[in-house]
């Protein structure tokens, strides 16, 4: 997230462009895990299963290096006011991101499961729903490079597609379980893949909540627009 | 550029304040200083003014107890209303106004006498006190700036003597002796090292349950730290003026951002 001017301290605006860095290299670490883990599923391609997780150990070692240099900045430069703000929610997207890369692995991970590579149910819906939650993330990693706070009101919005397609997804395979019982070995693999899809699609709401308030110094509301729900 | 933005979520503008400045705009010669500027000072509140070198905060202290009057070219004109009253009106006797109205400098200023003469100097303009009561105000304000158990077995030593945080600590005795309603800080801890600064921040903590305060500084964790309120001027004018906390982490305006991150030209 690049400042319009810059810092009079020349090592000060390193350490935050470094920081900038940081964090964008980890969006788009997590950015492709998530898109192979969708591969995996939805083309059975086991080479995409397994680089999923394998990136987990660099996405982890990218959060370490971000939180120590949040530490430092806070205790060398005592930032204040937008660098306090985009000092902080670093260290929070971070965490959000490292999240989004656990979930992507665990998708993967049931991705070549025998279970799923027989399985006669279509994959359409979950397709979908992969689709639009790399779109929102995708997004929000744009909001977040380039400063705009509209586009992450808008993607934080936007969160509400994926809640339905959950929804949907989630009545349409307790259908096929109780359709017929050998279904739920496959159905249940399913639903958690939606499960941490639609979370993914929450910490990236999460991250367009946090690149708002960075950049403007107000929070959006806290109860956000949610789609229907299972009550 | 006028607008000045208020926003006080304690709801604590609504009692009348200390010192409530209206338009005012101040003169050093041709020299337009301050201009256009209103700004209240809230009872019992620390209130911080920040700003790069000449942007007029030291100036807006000066008017605050008149100082501007000492010497020639130099004109107010506006409004400080203090107790009812305009202070920058010309009848206004300035000495009881600077009693009322006490002052503290960036370097201390002990006079060249003992400690205890330090403090009773000022109060015997104003008052006469026995020598009983004397003892006892002086006892009071060193107790009250924490430098009476450093200094009471040697309160007729030179004031001279002491560290430049004690005879800071001194100094703000002296002003809080006249028992005044308000206390001006001009930088006054830019002379100290960070525990005596600590303790006069301490300090300030304390005194605003009785007095209300005024706090120049150069140091903007210390504003964010002292003050309740903080107002950032620039050339003369106030950019913005709200709670430390809005101030420090989401300003309104761009000029206090830049500032306060150091992004300035």
């Amino acid at each position: 997230m690049p400042h319009e001017s810059v810092h009079t301290v020349q090592s000060y605006e390193q350490e935050l462009e470094q920081l900038r860095s940081l964090v964008n290299k980890m969006g788009g670490l997590v950015e492709r895990q998530v898109a192979q883990a969708i591969t995996a599923v939805v083309e059975h391609d086991e080479d995409a299963a397994l680089d999923a997780p394998e990136m987990d150990p660099q996405v982890d070692e990218l959060e370490r290096e971000t939180e120590a240099l949040v530490i430092r900045l806070l205790a060398l430069r005592a930032p204040m006011a937008g660098d306090l703000r985009e000092v902080v929610v670093a260290l929070k997207i971070s965490g959000d991101l490292e999240r989004i890369g656990d979930c992507a692995a665990s998708i993967a991970r049931r991705a070549m499961r025998n279970e799923l590579l027989s399985c006669p149910i279509s994959l359409t819906g979950l397709h979908s729903m992969g689709r639009l939650v790399q779109e929102n993330l995708r997004r929000t990693l744009d909001a977040m490079d380039q400063r705009d706070p509209e586009l992450a009101r808008i993607v934080w919005h936007s969160d509400t597609a994926v809640d339905e397609l959950y929804v949907s997804l989630f009545r349409e395979l307790v259908t096929y379980m109780m359709e017929d019982p050998r279904n739920i070995g496959p159905c249940a693999h399913l639903l958690f893949i939606a499960k941490n899809l639609e979370r993914i699609g929450d910490h990236a709401t999460n991250i367009s909540e946090r690149v708002y308030y960075a950049v403007t110094g107000n929070i959006l509301p806290i109860i956000r627009p949610r789609g229907k729900t299972f009550d | 550029m006028n607008k000045i933005i208020m926003d006080d979520p304690m709801g604590r503008d609504t009692v009348l304040p200390a010192l409530a400045i209206r338009n005012l705009n101040f003169w050093y010669g041709g020299n337009h200083a301050l201009k256009d500027i209103s700004l209240d000072f809230p009872v019992h509140q620390v209130t911080g003014m920040i700003g790069p070198s000449g942007c007029g905060k030291s100036t807006l202290l000066r008017v605050l107890n008149r100082m501007y009057d000492l010497y020639p070219g130099q004109r107010a004109t506006g409004e400080v209303l203090f107790d009812g009253r305009n202070i920058l009106s010309p009848g206004l006797d300035v000495n009881v106004l600077r009693s009322r109205i006490g002052m503290v400098f960036q370097k201390p200023t002990p006079f060249p006498m003992s400690i205890y003469d330090n403090i009773a100097f000022g109060v015997r303009l104003h008052e006469r006190l026995s020598r009983a009561d004397m003892d006892q105000r002086v006892e009071g304000v060193l107790r009250r700036v924490a430098l009476w158990n450093e200094v009471k077995d040697r309160l007729n030593a030179s004031a001279a003597a002491l560290s430049g945080g004690q005879q800071q600590r001194l100094c703000i005795a002296r002003t809080i002796a006249t028992r005044p309603e308000v206390i001006l800080l001009d930088e006054p801890t830019s002379a100290l090292d960070p525990i005596s600064t600590a303790r006069i921040e301490e300090l300030l903590d304390e005194l605003k349950q009785e007095f209300s305060i005024a706090i120049v500084t150069h140091n903007l964790q210390q504003a964010a730290r002292c003050a309740d309120r903080v107002a950032f001027c620039y050339m003369g004018e106030l950019v913005e003026v709200d709670t430390a906390d809005k101030m420090f982490t989401a300003p309104h305006a761009k000029r206090t951002q830049d500032y306060i991150t150091g992004r300035f030209g």
